[in-house]
Parts: C-alpha cells; sequence; structure tokens
C-alpha cells in the first residue's frame, strides 16, 4: 500500500516510530499515531491542534490511561526540598543498597484487557533501540487509512487518510484519548474530508 | 543549604502549587519504596503475613498489590 502513500503520509508513520521510543513503548500503537499527526505540519495536525490537542497534552493523557509517569523531575526535588526532604539523599541511600529506585514500579497483572492497552507498552527497564513493531491495532488503522482513500477516490494515501483510519478504528488508545478530550468524531470526520476535497 | 536558598525555600513552602506537588511526588516516592521493600522482603524470605503486619495492612491487601508483578530490584549488593 506504501507506493500510493504522500510524503506526509510517510512521515507521520515514521514519526509515530519516534513517538513510541520517546515514551519507551515496546510497539507503534494507535496512540503514536495520533501523536505524530498532533506533531506534523499537516491538515489534520492542523485540525486536531485546534481542538486543543497538543503533543504535551496527548502524551499526559496516554501516560494517564496506562498508568505510567514521567520520572520525578527538578520541580518535585524543589517541591520535597520545601518541606525539608532531600530527594536525590532518599535515592542515593537506596541506591546504594538495591540500585536505582523505579518510580513506576510494575502494577499486579490487570485482571483484563480493556481499550487495547498491553502491558508490554509499559517503560521497560532498557533503553529501546532498533525495530519497533506495530500493534494489530496500529496495523488495521493503516489499512482502514488505504480503504479510506479508496473509498473517497483519492489517488494518494495521505496524513488526512490516518486520521479518518483512527476515527474508523475507534478502539484503540487514540480513540479513547480522543473521546475523553470531547473530540465530537463526526465533525472532525466531516472537517477532515473537506480538507481532503479542498486539497484535491 | 545559604541563606537565600533557605528564604526561597521558606516562602515557597506556603505556596499551594509547592505544597501538593510535594505531595504527589511523596506519593510517588512512597509507592516506588513500597514496592522495593517487599521485595527485599520476600527476598530475605519474610512471608506475606509479616510484610503485612509490617505495613499495618491485611495479608489479602499486601497480596493483591504486590504478588502478581515482576519484582523491582534490579541489583543486589552481595
Amino acid at each position: 500500500m506504501f507506493e500510493r502513500a504522500s510524503t506526509a503520509m510517510r512521515a507521520v508513520v515514521i514519526d509515530a516510530q519516534e513517538q513510541a521510543r520517546r515514551l519507551e513503548h515496546r510497539a507503534i500503537g494507535t496512540e503514536h499515531l495520533l501523536l505524530a499527526l498532533v506533531a506534523s505540519d499537516t491538515q489534520p495536525g492542523g485540525l486536531l491542534r485546534e481542538l486543543g490537542l497538543t503533543t504535551e497534552r496527548v502524551t499526559a493523557a496516554i501516560r494517564r490511561l496506562l498508568g505510567t509517569r514521567p520520572p520525578l523531575g527538578e520541580e518535585d526535588a524543589a517541591a520535597l526540598r520545601a518541606i525539608g526532604i532531600d530527594l536525590d539523599e532518599v535515592l542515593a541511600r537506596i541506591q546504594e543498597h538495591f540500585g536505582p529506585l523505579d518510580l513506576n514500579p510494575p502494577p499486579p497483572p490487570p485482571p483484563r484487557r480493556r481499550f487495547g492497552l498491553r502491558r508490554n507498552r509499559q517503560s521497560p527497564t532498557r533503553p529501546l533501540t532498533g525495530h519497533i513493531p506495530f500493534t494489530p491495532r496500529s496495523k488495521k488503522v493503516l489499512e482502514l487509512s488505504l480503504r479510506e482513500a479508496v473509498r473517497l477516490d483519492n489517488r494518494t494515501i495521505d496524513a488526512e487518510h490516518i486520521l479518518l483510519g483512527l476515527l474508523r478504528e475507534g478502539e484503540g488508545l487514540a480513540a479513547l484519548v480522543l473521546a475523553e478530550s470531547g473530540v465530537d468524531v463526526d465533525d472532525l470526520r466531516r472537517r477532515t474530508e473537506e480538507s481532503l476535497r479542498k486539497a484535491a | 543549604m545559604d541563606n537565600a536558598t533557605e528564604a526561597a525555600t521558606a516562602a515557597s513552602s506556603s505556596d499551594p502549587q509547592v505544597g501538593l506537588r510535594a505531595v504527589v511526588a511523596l506519593h510517588r516516592l512512597a509507592d516506588a519504596l513500597e514496592a522495593l521493600q517487599v521485595d527485599n522482603a520476600r527476598a530475605k524470605g519474610w512471608s506475606w503475613q509479616q510484610i503485612a503486619e509490617a505495613l499495618g495492612v491485611s495479608k489479602q491487601a499486601v497480596h493483591k498489590k504486590h504478588s502478581g508483578r515482576p519484582t523491582t530490584i534490579t541489583t543486589r549488593r552481595d
């Protein structure tokens, strides 16, 4: 299908891998496609940002939904210092006996899978290098983006079609983030299709 | 800590933003320490009952929270 993909569409797919790596996730999910769209200089990227979906907000929503949080930073250390706790000292003492403290301790296994959340997407202990695979859901989204292009009689698959694919798939983490942000899916689909017609 | 830093710390500790941030950070630190210390106790042969007593919670609670997850202890000083 990629022989029909536009440069912008390819760039979004490539950036989705970067987004997964940035979040230290082991697979490229629908949420990374959404992040890549939000960060992209494309029409659908603009539509999403107009709805208040910035990289920061989407990243925060993903972390919250997956139950992972960024490590304690400078501001946390300063806040703790203000109440008399020296974070560096605490961490140094722990390290002395146990090695580095994991501030996202692994949660107990979930009772069942929901919304396509996978445990293996949570922060691994080692940094990620090399190839990151697509999840079945994000593969499905890419297939759907091709189908959307065919349905709309578009010659090339563009960034718009990825967004249409995400909206069509409707069950992954990206869909959950969109729903939580109060996005009107039908309206967004209409405006995305409109942006394709204008481009044509 | 010099006088200026001390004054800044004293002033900022009445700021809710700083105070609440400290609470969140403390919770996270406590959660991480709990996971680590439970793993350490298990590695040293403590029973769930003993750990529960030390934490002041029920054996069921500590078992549910900590038994199914991978260990947090990354290195051991032997």
